[in-house]
């Protein structure tokens, strides 16, 4: 069957380098998200010490300029960003595999109509649309979640499409069909793993920007106070660079090592997509 | 002396005075650029219809005042070179200087004053409409060189209102006929000051140069200023220690210190800021709340905020602890040696134990027989603030939080803030920076009158209502010998500490810092560098 | 590439602007509040507000609304900004060529040395050099642009005293013709050097995938075996190449604009970032969907021209 060598091939991610490396590092950060509570106990928005204290045997990663631990506050953020990627993952996973779907399915008028809405929405500037949206309905991180699912959608759908339509072309549909089986059964049996892929290198490349797209709209002064966040954590090292080094340095290995992990899986996963395909990770113009 | 012969005398005291007196002294050197730093584009350049920082930061060097200000807050003369009060303060007269001209050449007179406050500054200018409109009889100009306020009755603030800051006088022959909003000359204007000026690109800097007429004999000595609109704090100060520039109006608290051993610069701290001064960081409590209402759980609420902890944390030391409601700027109104609550947790929770909320298992409170709240009801409040001053609502919540009350901090938008607050009146507690300006009338008035709680923004946010508090304001606005105004102003606090509408957290002065290549700089008035000079 | 490609290619122009005036439409109506704040800011008085709500017929059905606001985009009349008082496009047109300038100058330079770097990473794949040029790529696109910014500011101007910090010129001294231009490069360099050091994993990236790709193709594999000197071969795969940088540098037009936003606040750059940032603070919303409009158009046109350039470089690509 199709689908199931694909599925199992992915094991042989581990076979290159930077994919071991790249799946250690996320799985070290989502290991650390989710026991973000027993790895850091202590809670981040406290003041517990003296502010900007450097590292010390208290402090593994020093204080901040309110006292508060640095440590608990990347664990506690790398649990709150990775938290915000899984509901943009979530949102635009839900909406690229519908659209995707039946564009490919249907084909003809339908499909250029829903293709010519994705590249509509794949315009939209997202930090853009993001300032528009928190100036006019207040700050949070939930708007920039809902701003970066309904912008993300797009990339997923071309891949969904493009399995659809292959699958299709290939006469498959009508057998399956023949046998019984439904419409959406074939989607999610067939399609969707044929497409994971291809579909979790755009992912992994989009989720690396909502902490920077976060981090940045809290430069301008439009981020979310109420969460300590990777992307709250590097905006408010920036005033005291100059005095406080480690606000800045480990924040900073955290969001790089996060967004390396992700990177490297993103390759691996291409390379084993197609390894004779380019390995740039994007669906191929006009796809 | 006695043998010598007098001319010789006379000569050899001539040379003394000639050696000793100013001569011999370090003339401030003429001419050169200044450059400073300023965090916003100001939009136009027209202080008499805004109160907006960034305009009045950028423009007020354009313009003169009636009167300015010293050191010590205290008017002097300015365009008008001398000054009686009649009728127990209904009435001012001015007399004004006569070699006064406006950068085009137009003498300036009477007229122009008239105009400034009857057609801009009364329609415009928000803290000088909300003062004088309602107080003012009218504004006559018997000659070119005479103005007098007529005043409905005695009103005690005038010469404090009168800088370029809370009043600049713009001149008729440009702005008459015309809406003083849209008129061009506001991105390129005419004024009376030291400097006029020459461009202004847009999101980038104004220039300005000296100006040769100014009727101050001397001044300016710089050649001329650039204002550079820099955002970025950090980068200002990059800017000043890479050379770029010469001043900067406010360093962030993290740098002070390296610049403070750093020899290359000088440095001064100043309550005064063109977009507000004597600014007090006040916590509110809204009187309309329930939980509120009683005044141990406000002063348990007090008792147990570490000021001292705010002052360090959020302000890097830059400041002072409120001791007393009004600013201790303004010393002859600020009431010495209250007995303001004291940082006291023990007391907070023996205070809230008293008013019937007990600690139970979980840390927060719980009302067991306080009236007029229901049995059971957790002692959770919100805390609505700019989302630039986060940092207190963190600290709110954890000092708080330590002896029983939930707070939960609500970020507002300016935009937001302001209706939320003083339309809907829809929080507990929030924070303000509230500026009590150069005079308590101006900006200490507002806070605690009855008439002021209303939709106005920044008004009366507590809704505190004490008649005989209105009575005491009503009676200092219209005394105007200050000796006079000082025990009713202390009285007004003594009562306030006690009714805790409000609770004042820190005094928020600003440090400014400049190159030691430069030097006269006024940081207590907008004519900050009308003396300035930098030696190259 | 056939005219009749061409005009296919232009003729989608439309439905992608129709659906960026759609998105802002929206948006303006869904936002709480009365949509006349969001069109006029909050600034305007009764009189302002009574103008905007007749220019864009608030009064009207929705989608009579949506017409006449797609018309006012479209002649580009977008109402006054009380903020700056003048028309809200004139003020967004007069920040753009500052921020042009810095994103032309960083794009260029981040393709050059994504092809150089991509090229030597290519080259010898999977060794130490590869690796260093992919992790160093990788970390200047990890690392948030203001810090990148700051950084330099901090190490490379004030460190070495050999660029300034902030600004396009010099502001104590006016310099007039060439001299102008060469102080406005002086302060360019950092900025775009900035915003091209965020930009170069993608490119660092891709060139190196696509040389690596076409080294391994027969038709390269035969020139070899043929004796083709080594530099003509790389020339012939760098060509291959290139074709997926030119087509991606439509997708990151938008976020090349928000890096330059973020580079242009550290470094106090008179463009469209300052624009922004300013227009954030005073909640001057007409001026934002303004930025929003331009930038969503901006991708627009990037997007058609890179189509068409790719069309052009690769004739056996066929679009009907």
């Amino acid at each position: 069957m199709p689908g199931s060598t694909r599925v199992f091939g992915m094991t042989s991610i581990l076979r290159s380098a930077s994919g071991v490396v790249g799946v250690a590092l996320t799985g070290a950060f989502t290991l650390l998200a989710v026991l973000a509570h027993v790895v850091a106990p202590t809670d981040p928005f406290a003041s517990v010490g003296s502010s900007l204290t450097p590292p010390s045997r208290a402090h593994t990663f020093g204080t901040d300029d309110l006292g508060r631990d640095v440590f608990s506050g990347i664990v506690h953020g790398t649990r709150t960003s990775l938290t915000v990627m899984l509901a943009v993952v979530a949102i635009a996973s839900i909406l690229g595999v519908g659209v995707g779907a039946v564009a490919g399915y249907r084909g003809g008028g339908v499909d250029d109509l829903l293709m010519r809405g994705t590249e509509a929405v794949q315009i939209v500037p997202r930090f853009f649309l993001a300032v528009i949206v928190i100036a006019l309905f207040g700050p949070g991180l939930d708007r920039v979640v809902l701003v970066l699912g309904l912008t993300s959608w797009p990339a997923i759908a071309r891949v969904v499409r493009a399995e659809t339509l292959s699958l299709v072309r290939r006469e498959f549909v009508d057998a399956a069909h023949a046998l019984g089986a439904t419409t959406w059964r074939i989607v999610f049996r067939h399609v969707l793993p044929n497409a994971l892929p291809t579909a979790l290198v755009v992912i992994s490349l989009n989720a690396a920007s909502v902490i920077l797209l976060e981090a940045g709209l809290g430069f301008i002064g439009l981020g979310d106070p109420r969460s300590i966040s990777l992307g709250y954590l590097a905006n408010n090292a920036q005033r005291f660079m100059r005095i406080a080094w480690w606000m800045t340095l480990f924040p900073g290995a955290a969001i790089a090592l996060a967004v390396l992990g992700l990177n490297l899986v993103g390759d691996a996963l291409s390379d084993l997509a197609d390894p004779r395909r380019r390995r740039s990770g994007l669906p191929r113009p006009g796809a | 002396m006695r043998g010598v012969p007098g001319w010789i005398a006379a000569a050899a005291l001539v040379v003394l005075v000639a050696a000793t007196g100013p001569r011999a002294q370090e003339t401030p050197a003429r001419g050169g650029t200044l450059v400073v730093a300023i965090s916003a584009d100001p939009g136009h350049l027209n202080p008499a219809i805004t109160t907006s920082g960034a305009t009045h930061t950028a423009a007020e060097l354009l313009y003169n005042g009636l009167l300015g200000r010293d050191e010590r807050g205290d008017a002097i003369p300015d365009l008008a070179e001398s000054w009686t009060i009649e009728q127990a303060g209904a009435v001012y007269r001015f007399r004004l200087r006569d070699d006064v001209t406006w950068h085009d050449g137009t003498r300036f007179t009477s007229a122009d004053v008239k105009f400034s406050f009857e057609e801009v500054l009364l329609k415009f200018h928000a803290r000088t409409k909300a003062s004088m409109s309602s107080a003012l009889a009218g504004i006559e100009t018997p000659d070119d060189r005479t103005v007098v306020f007529r005043f409905k009755q005695p009103y005690a603030p005038l010469l404090l209102q009168l800088d370029a800051t809370e009043a600049p006088i713009v001149a008729k022959h440009v702005y008459q006929a015309s809406d003083p909003q849209t008129n061009p000359a506001n991105t390129q204007p005419i004024g009376t000051g030291p400097f006029k000026f020459t461009s202004y690109r847009k999101g980038a800097e104004i220039r300005l140069a000296r100006n040769p007429t100014y009727f101050k004999k001397g001044l300016p000595l710089l050649d001329e200023l650039v204002m550079r609109v820099i955002p970025d704090p950090g980068t200002q100060v990059l800017a000043l220690e890479n050379g770029e520039v010469d001043f900067l109006w406010g360093v962030p608290g993290p740098d002070q210190a390296r610049l403070k051993a750093d020899a290359r610069f000088r440095m001064a701290q100043t309550s005064y800021h063109p977009g507000g001064s004597n600014c007090i960081m006040t916590v509110s409590f809204n009187f309309e709340r329930p939980l509120l209402k009683d005044v141990r759980v406000r002063r348990a609420i007090a008792q147990g905020l570490d000021r001292e902890a705010f002052l360090r944390q959020v302000l890097f030391g830059e400041g002072r602890v409120a001791a007393a409601p009004i600013s201790s700027e303004m010393a002859w109104a600020h009431a010495r040696n209250l007995t303001m609550p004291s940082f006291d947790r023990a007391e907070a929770e023996r205070l809230l134990d008293a008013a019937g909320w007990k600690k139970e298992r979980d840390a927060t409170r719980v009302a067991r027989g306080v009236p007029g709240i229901a049995y059971g009801t957790r002692l959770a409040i919100d805390f609505v603030h700019f989302p630039a001053f986060s940092k207190y609502g963190e600290l709110m919540r954890q000092q708080l939080g330590a002896v029983g009350i939930d707070v939960t901090p609500r970020p507002l938008e300016p935009a937001v803030f302001a209706p939320t607050v003083f339309k809907d009146r829809n929080f507990d507690t929030n924070v303000i920076s509230y500026c009590n300006g150069p005079d308590p009338e101006i900006g200490v008035r507002r806070m605690y009158y009855s008439s002021q709680i209303g939709p106005a923004p920044f008004t009366n946010a507590a809704a505190y209502r004490n008649d005989r508090v209105d009575a005491l304001f009503d009676l200092a606005g219209r005394t105007v010998e200050r000796e006079k105004r000082t025990p009713i102003y202390r009285q007004i606090q003594e009562i306030v500490v006690q009714d805790l509408p409000y609770y004042w957290l820190v005094e928020t002065p600003t440090t400014r810092a400049w190159s030691a290549k430069c030097g006269g700089f006024k940081a207590w008035t907008g004519l900050f560098a009308e003396a300035a000079f930098c030696k190259r | 590439m056939s005219a009749r490609y061409l005009l296919r290619r232009l003729a989608q122009l439309v439905p992608a602007v129709a659906g960026i005036v759609l998105v802002a439409f929206v948006i303006i109506h869904v936002a709480p509040g009365d949509p006349v704040l969001a069109l006029a800011g909050q600034h305007g008085d009764v009189a302002y507000y009574a103008f905007m709500r007749a220019k864009f017929g608030l009064n009207r059905p929705l989608p009579e609304q949506l017409v006449v606001y797609a018309a006012n985009v479209v002649r580009g009349d977008l109402g006054t900004s009380y903020v700056h008082g003048r028309p809200v496009v004139a003020v967004v047109l007069e920040r753009l060529p500052a921020t042009l300038l810095l994103m032309t100058t960083s794009l260029l330079a981040s393709s050059l040395a994504g092809i150089a770097l991509g090229v030597t990473a290519a080259r010898r794949a999977d060794r130490t050099a590869d690796l260093l040029v992919r992790f160093a790529a990788l970390v200047g696109y990890a690392t948030p642009s203001f810090w990148l910014a700051q950084i330099a500011a901090l190490t490379l101007a004030l460190g070495t005293g050999l660029f300034p910090v902030q600004g396009i010129s010099d502001a104590r001294q006016a310099w007039t013709g060439w001299r102008y231009v060469g102080d406005v490069v002086h302060h360019l360099a950092l900025p775009a050097l900035v915003l091209a050091a965020n930009e170069l994993a993608l490119t660092t990236r891709l060139v190196r995938a696509g040389v690596l790709d076409a080294l391994t193709t027969d038709y390269i594999r035969t020139a070899r075996a043929k004796g083709l000197p080594e530099p003509a071969v790389v020339r012939h795969a760098l060509r291959n190449a290139l074709l997926p940088v030119v087509t991606v540098i439509g997708g990151r037009i938008g976020m090349l604009f928000t890096g330059a936003v973020l580079v242009e606040t550290v470094f106090a750059w008179p463009g469209l970032g300052l624009l922004l940032l300013s227009s954030i603070q005073t909640r001057d919303t007409p001026v934002l969907l303004a930025l929003f409009l331009l930038v969503s158009l901006a991708v627009i046109l990037t997007n058609v021209i890179t189509d068409l350039t790719y069309a052009w470089l690769d004739p056996r690509i066929r679009y009907d």
